[in-house]
């Protein structure tokens, strides 16, 4: 703990700081086992006692049910609370160090707060606004303050005025065809991006971080197979494979997060391996393995942290492709039709876009806004938490 | 390792992946239930027939009937005799077919890889010149609109404003107008600028990036002191080592954007290209298709790295032939 620890070094309590065996685990460690444990506690109740058309809290009396992704889901938001939000916390010199070099670019404060905001809709917004409802009879609602011509809509439930139909609040951002609240359905398209972006990010980053320092540290054939299987994987037309295999299969969502995921970890891992294999000749790795650590000490203490600035900058530019890949797939009529993820709204709208524009619009805004907060906020970590690969990591 | 021997073994490793990515694809499609023999079978058994024999009947005839190895054997000789095979969905030989989508495809993606690739860097090393001017900022603003606008969304909102609204564009892709006319220009130019919005953004910030450390190197001094002109400067001094590690991100940022978004601005555009072509294919199930635009795709992937490790090693001679 950086801030009990006394200033002179001869006040060092070494019991403390050493831990008195192997198997002392620290506060997040501690913390992020009893959670996990809980979790796989439910998700065991869920799987083995309830039959499948019980939904998981009903034995409680709660109406609520947890689907498979939404497991990944919590097991993701965990590692993030322990391994990311907490340090931050303990650490406070070092948050407040990052803070400081991060404000100076201030597009990218503005970002960081479009994306808290996504990610707190994204968590709460779908358990408060249920998915929206059919109602043939409210399509084509436009949205407050606007009108459409009252052809297009066939029942309208504001003002008419000189043949056109006026929006009300019922429907701030309007309906869609089939009588949709768009604003309820982009408050659960929040929900779906959140998933998607930290599912899949899990995934490329466990991938990448294992195959980058499997491949530094075994050396020889193992190093040139994986890499050859990674140079395979970059040329590989990703897009184009997804296609593929989401038509042969089906759309669901889960599938689709996990080929992001699966597929998209090839410039992780080039970054860890090559961080790996320079810290390996430095001399305080040297002086660490001869004093008796283990390969995971040092790769758990000294590698990940040391390619931790390159890692979260290339999630600042994964994220965001995956989230277009959704979209894309989605507007070719490939995703799963049955969610209300913003490319879901796009395509759907599309025929109507000449007279109900805000269809496509409203998702398709909150989509660019997003995919630009990401960039500006990768470009401020960038220079915040590692200042000499500014240049380098560009590429 | 000399040069000569360095691209050999550059080109063989890029038939060796060509080779495994069609290889993977073959397994693939071979291994998914195909819509033709399951039609069969329902049939069969609509009519009373018996639905075993019908698939049965139906493998036989599409020569599904014979064991793994020798599909994929005869599937490996016909793609190195370019005998692609029959499309049932356009009735016409698989490469004739991709020939014609070439010819749309070629006809909006030349264009555009010629702009990004010729504004890109220039406006990137104007940006690091005038660094923190307003001029700067216009670049920087328009290069992460461009970077962070989804391409299809951009193309719907331009198409609904040009096309729908002002009525300056037609809506509907015409193929009855000869390639080089005004009129084929006007019904490309949407595609194009929306591609070159999407690509030019990374180059833009790399080129920026990446010159701005150069602007005042040694070298670059010492030019000037010498008497050279700020163009020659720039053009020679500044941009030949930018273009290292610009040469990656181009590369990487145009096949990027031709095996992904050139197949949605083809859906949104309805022009009928590659793109399309493949993703039609993939929706009739027309096994021939699917594998031959897929190689098309995969050959233009495997071409663009070869080109881009090329021209790294020809740019900076500094990196060795061992080393990558």
């Amino acid at each position: 703990m950086a801030t009990q620890r006394p200033d002179r070094f001869d006040q060092v309590n070494w019991e403390e700081i050493t831990g008195s065996g192997r198997f002392s685990l620290s506060l997040n460690t501690k913390g992020f086992l009893a959670t996990v444990v809980l979790l796989a506690a439910i998700a065991l109740y869920d799987w083995q006692v309830l039959d499948e058309r019980t939904a998981t809290f009903e034995p409680v009396g709660l109406a609520v049910d947890i689907p498979i992704l939404d497991y990944m889901f919590a097991f993701t938001l965990l590692l993030f609370a322990f391994y990311v939000v907490l340090p931050l916390y303990q650490h406070p010199r070092l948050t407040k160090y990052y803070w400081k070099e991060f404000k100076r670019n201030r597009p990218a404060v503005i970002s960081l707060g479009w994306l808290v905001v996504v990610f707190f809709v994204g968590l709460v917004g779908p358990l408060l606004v249920r998915s929206p409802e059919q109602n043939v009879l409210h399509s084509y609602q436009p949205p407050v303050y606007l009108s459409i011509n009252s052809a297009n809509a066939a029942t309208c439930l504001g003002e008419v005025a000189n043949g056109r139909c006026f929006g009300t609040w019922q429907y701030p951002l309007g309906t869609t065809r089939a009588g949709k609240g768009v604003l309820g359905m982009l408050v659960n398209g929040f929900g779906i991006t959140l998933k998607v972006g930290f599912i899949s990010t899990l995934i490329a980053v466990t991938l990448g971080a294992t195959v980058g320092t499997v491949s530094a540290y075994a050396g020889g054939y193992v190093d040139e197979i994986l890499m050859r299987y990674v140079d395979i994987q970059a040329s590989w037309p990703t897009l184009i494979m997804y296609l593929l295999i989401i038509y042969t299969f089906g759309g669901s969502l889960w599938l689709l997060v996990l080929l992001l995921g699966i597929f998209s970890w090839e410039g992780m891992a080039r970054y860890v391996r090559s961080k790996a294999l320079s810290i390996s000749e430095e001399e305080y790795i040297k002086a660490t393995s001869m004093s008796g650590a283990s390969f995971f000490r040092i790769v758990r203490r000294h590698v990940i942290p040391n390619s931790a600035s390159s890692i979260i900058t290339d999630i600042t530019l994964l994220i965001p492709g995956f989230l277009l890949a959704e979209a894309q797939l989605s507007f070719l009529g490939l995703g799963d039709s049955s969610i209300d993820s913003w490319g879901q709204i796009i395509a759907g709208g599309r025929d109507a876009l000449a007279f109900a524009p805000w269809i496509v619009l409203a998702p398709g805004l909150v989509l660019f806004l997003t995919i630009l907060a990401f960039n500006f906020v990768g470009d401020a970590l960038l220079d915040a938490l590692n200042p000499e690969a500014a240049a380098e990591a560009e590429r | 390792m000399g040069f000569a021997r360095y691209v050999t073994a550059r080109v063989a490793w890029a038939g060796a992946v060509t080779f495994i990515i069609m290889s993977v694809t073959f397994l693939f499609i071979a291994f998914a239930p195909n819509p033709d023999v399951q039609r069969a079978a329902t049939q069969a058994a609509l009519q009373g027939g018996d639905p075993a024999e019908a698939v049965e009947r139906a493998k036989e005839l599409r020569g599904l009937d014979e064991p793994l190895d020798v599909r994929y054997f005869d599937f490996v000789t016909s793609i190195a005799t370019l005998q692609w095979g029959w499309s049932n969905m356009r009735s016409q030989p698989v490469t004739t077919a991709l020939l014609e989508g070439l010819y749309y495809t070629a006809q909006y993606s030349i264009p555009w890889t010629l702009l990004t690739v010729t504004i890109g860097p220039f406006v990137g090393l104007y940006s690091s010149a005038n660094k923190y001017s307003w001029r700067d900022h216009v670049a920087t603003g328009f290069a992460f609109f461009g970077y962070a606008i989804p391409n299809f969304f951009f193309a719907i909102i331009l198409l609904l404003v040009f096309g729908v609204w002002l009525e300056w564009v037609p809506v509907i892709y015409r193929t009855d107008v000869p390639v080089f006319s005004v009129q084929n220009a006007v019904q490309l130019a949407l595609p194009v600028f929306v591609l070159v919005t999407g690509s030019i953004g990374g180059l833009m910030r790399v080129s920026r990036n990446e010159s701005s450390e150069y602007m005042n190197a040694d070298f670059v001094k010492t030019a000037r002191a010498k008497g050279v002109s700020p163009l020659r400067a720039y053009a020679l001094h500044i941009l030949r080592p930018t273009m290292v590690p610009l040469s990656t991100t181009m590369v990487g940022q145009l096949l990027l954007l031709f095996a992904g978004s050139s197949l949605l601005v083809e859906v949104v555009f309805s022009i009928p290209g590659l793109g399309r072509l493949l993703f039609e294919a993939t929706l009739a199930q027309d096994t021939n298709l699917v594998l031959g635009s897929v190689l098309v795709f995969v050959f233009v992937a495997v071409i663009g790295n070869l080109i881009q490790d090329i021209t790294y090693t020809l740019l900076d001679p500094r990196i060795s032939y061992e080393d990558r």
